[in-house]
């Protein structure tokens, strides 16, 4: 009975880790247009969500969750675009190194990875509400 | 009379906990399957099927229930959660692929493994029942 409670609580800490993932694909979406204001400035920088293992001491099982999203180290797109307010003096714009083809891959990996919790609460509700049968047998 | 003195109904109250076991690591599984470095994890058969001959062949029957067992240094002995998962040896075992940040949970092969445990668990349920309308049939009046 409490294993079947605890894997109904680990799958939905993994539900709640692929939202708060889903959150972070959807801000670097959001955000592949931002530039900077001025010359001097940064554009966005895209985030990683990552997640960790932790221990729940009031239940005694591993939870997962999301730590902080780590930013993404790799260079930004340049584009020549004199006019724009943030071009440098060779007239190039820094532009955010989000890259849409990789959220969209991340954001399919998440979904799915979303679905297998249901799967796995759905199973072990089944299992759950079998056991309970036993009672009503006659 | 204590139930768990009839060896069937012993066993299959071993092999239920297993499957509750084995869900809740498949279940851990799954909610990492994105988390770097992480390796798959289930429960070990050979470890089960001696606890399961050791019923069988009347030893566990002493106590009335299986017996506890600590296979390793780190495995806690608690009351709440641990009567049931110090019973069961938790091993590695990762999934035909790893990924290049180190985990090795493949989500089809772990949903399969749920499928699994979930029949292998509604089997032994029915099984269970059925034992128990024996055991009725067996003391209700003759004739009715």
């Amino acid at each position: 009975m409490t294993d079947m409670s605890s894997a109904l609580k680990i799958a939905a800490a993994g539900m709640r880790a692929q939202s708060a993932r889903m959150r972070v694909i959807a801000e670097n979406v959001a955000n592949a247009g931002s530039t900077a204001t001025g010359p001097d400035g940064q554009p966005y920088r895209r985030k990683i969500p990552v997640f960790t293992e932790e221990l729940d001491r009031a239940t005694g099982v591993h939870l997962v969750h999301m730590s902080k999203p780590i930013p993404d180290a790799s260079k930004f797109r340049s584009v020549y675009d004199p006019g724009h307010p943030a071009a440098d003096a060779k007239g190039f714009v820094k532009y955010p190194n989000v890259n849409s083809m990789v959220e969209l891959m991340d954001m399919r990996e998440a979904q799915r990875s979303f679905e297998a919790n249901i799967s796995v609460i759905e199973n072990s509700r089944a299992m759950l509400s079998r056991t309970l049968e036993l009672l009503r047998s006659r | 009379m204590s139930m768990n003195r009839i060896a069937v109904f012993d066993v299959l109250r071993g092999t239920m906990a297993m499957l509750g076991e084995r869900q809740k690591v498949l279940a851990r599984n799954i909610a990492n399957a994105n988390t770097p470095g992480y390796v798959a994890k289930d429960v070990d058969d050979k470890s089960f099927n001696k606890l399961l001959s050791n019923t069988m062949h009347g030893q566990g029957q002493q106590s009335g229930h299986l017996a506890m067992q600590v296979t390793e240094a780190g495995h806690i002995r608690g009351k709440a959660a641990g009567a049931a998962s110090a019973k069961f040896k938790i091993i590695a075992r990762p999934d035909s692929e790893t990924t290049l940040n180190g985990n090795s949970v493949v989500l089809e092969e772990q949903v399969m493994r749920v499928a699994e445990t979930r029949m292998r668990y509604e089997a032994a349920a029915g099984l269970y029942e059925k034992s128990m309308g024996l055991l009725r049939l067996a003391i209700s009046r003759p004739g009715r």
